[in-house]
């Protein structure tokens, strides 16, 4: 039976053998301290139980759908004590030929997705092509933005998800400290890497010739602060709306708040500024 | 309410690392408006570009991450057979995602502007390969060093890739652009 496991998966059987090894020293132990006269055919046995129940659940968990294996990942962690990722590993890539078609299978759909809805925002910058790229410093703050807000998207949806995990997200949420704490952090922090950012694109921009004046640095500073403000209090509270949403549907909200708020992130970011060039120039 | 704690420089921080690439990247934009941005739909594609390679090596770094400390992939295991899985399906997505970054460009172009320039589809694809050439041995030399080192690839990785895909795009799209 060992030879078998080996052929087919030969690196989940490496773990496979780690936990069979840990059962045994945990169960020779045990046997040791505990009852000593036991006979030790019995122990045998006692093992050879032990490491088939292991091999029976892991193999049902490789065979389980990703949607459908967090309750079987919960009860196999909470019984053999082999810790979530080891079994979240096994579970995707239960054998080595599997991997490529796992991954593409799991990120093409939101690959694509993050992408469309990215290229969306570019459309209707695209509308006002010549008047954007002939402002240089917002050509610079262009992925300067992008990144920074997507990385907010990021970090607001895994504290998000981590708060609601540990039942600090109540009903009244306004009221609500560590969120409060938490908002306005993020946005003291995007105001002054927004206000860093600026200057190193006015920096930029002077160093290769374009003309900075008062009237153009006050401007893109606005339109860059309010850009900042209006997407992180809208990446906010779609994070919180829609953590509350998956965690009430029994979901592990970090799976989709990440790809959904860094997308929003770079479609919002967009069109704000298309709405703010078009206002202030 | 310590607002200024532990986390508000630690996110402050990875900010800086963001920023940086971002600079880079503007400023690239900036001297070759006339070669990169007057080309008709390349504000629709960049976005997205730019995002997929930060979500394609950030992921692959992710999964190489889990997989060292589990032992499933060994520190000097650069040929083993779930590497070579996961170089394979993250060039794979890149040149998928590419394509359809490109086709989409190619119908706005053909629909709002009525100009039809299916050369664009053929520059993201090469840029997409020729940006894979250069990110991927940088996140999988990165993850394994940081890893030898003692460090945790997934505090470090995400910023870091973020920043480096950026810039290895944007090269590989002028390179592209040269070829085409």
């Amino acid at each position: 039976m060992k030879k078998k496991i080996n052929i087919a998966d030969e690196r989940t059987s490496t773990i496979e053998n780690r936990v069979k090894k840990a059962y045994a020293i945990k169960n020779a132990n045990k046997i040791k301290d505990n009852d000593a006269a036991k006979n030790s055919n019995s122990s045998h046995l006692e093992h050879f139980k032990h490491h088939k129940e292991i091999k029976k659940h892991l193999d049902k968990l490789r065979s389980v759908k990703r949607e459908k294996s967090h309750p079987l990942l919960h009860k196999i962690h909470k019984k053999h004590k082999i810790s979530r990722k080891t079994l979240f590993y096994i579970k995707e890539y239960g054998t080595e030929t599997h991997a490529f078609e796992t991954i593409i299978k799991e990120s093409i759909k939101i690959l694509l997705f993050a992408s469309i809805i990215s290229a969306f925002g570019g459309i209707a910058l695209e509308r006002i092509k010549p008047l954007f790229i002939s402002i240089v410093p917002l050509v610079i703050l262009l992925p300067i933005m992008n990144d920074m807000l997507g990385s907010y998207g990021t970090i607001v949806s895994s504290r998000i998800s981590t708060m609601l995990h540990e039942g600090k997200v109540k009903k009244r949420l306004l009221a609500n400290r560590d969120l409060l704490h938490l908002f306005l952090q993020i946005m003291i922090i995007a105001f002054i890497t927004a206000a860093l950012s600026c200057a190193a694109a006015f920096i930029v921009s002077a160093i290769s010739g374009y003309p900075i004046t008062l009237h153009i640095i006050s401007r893109i500073v606005i339109i860059t602060l309010i850009d900042v403000a209006v997407i992180v209090s809208l990446l906010f509270f779609i994070a919180v709306a829609a953590g509350i949403y998956l965690f009430k549907k029994e979901q592990d909200p970090n799976n989709f708040l990440i790809p959904l708020t860094t997308s929003i992130a770079d479609f919002g970011n967009m069109v704000v500024l298309f709405v703010l060039v078009r206002v202030f120039f | 309410m310590d607002l200024f704690d532990k986390n508000f420089r630690e996110i402050f921080s990875a900010q800086l690392v963001s920023i940086f690439g971002g600079l880079i990247v503007g400023s690239i934009l900036a001297i070759y408006t006339d070669k990169i941005l007057l080309i008709p739909g390349m504000l629709i594609l960049l976005p997205g570009f730019l995002e997929m390679r930060g979500n394609i090596s950030g992921t692959l770094a992710s999964r190489l991450s889990s997989g060292l400390f589990l032992g499933v992939v060994q520190k000097n295991g650069f040929k083993a057979k779930i590497i070579t899985a996961n170089i394979l399906a993250s060039s794979f997505l890149a040149v998928v995602i590419s394509f359809c970054l490109g086709l989409m460009a190619y119908l706005f172009n053909y629909a709002i502007l009525g100009v039809s320039a299916p050369s664009i589809i053929l520059i993201l694809v090469i840029a997409s390969i020729i940006a894979n050439a250069m990110e991927i041995p940088i996140a999988l030399a990165a993850t394994f060093y940081l890893f030898r080192k003692g460090h945790d690839p997934n505090n470090i990785m995400g910023p870091f890739v973020t920043s480096t895909g950026d810039i290895t795009s944007i090269a590989a799209l002028l390179i592209a652009l040269v070829i085409i």
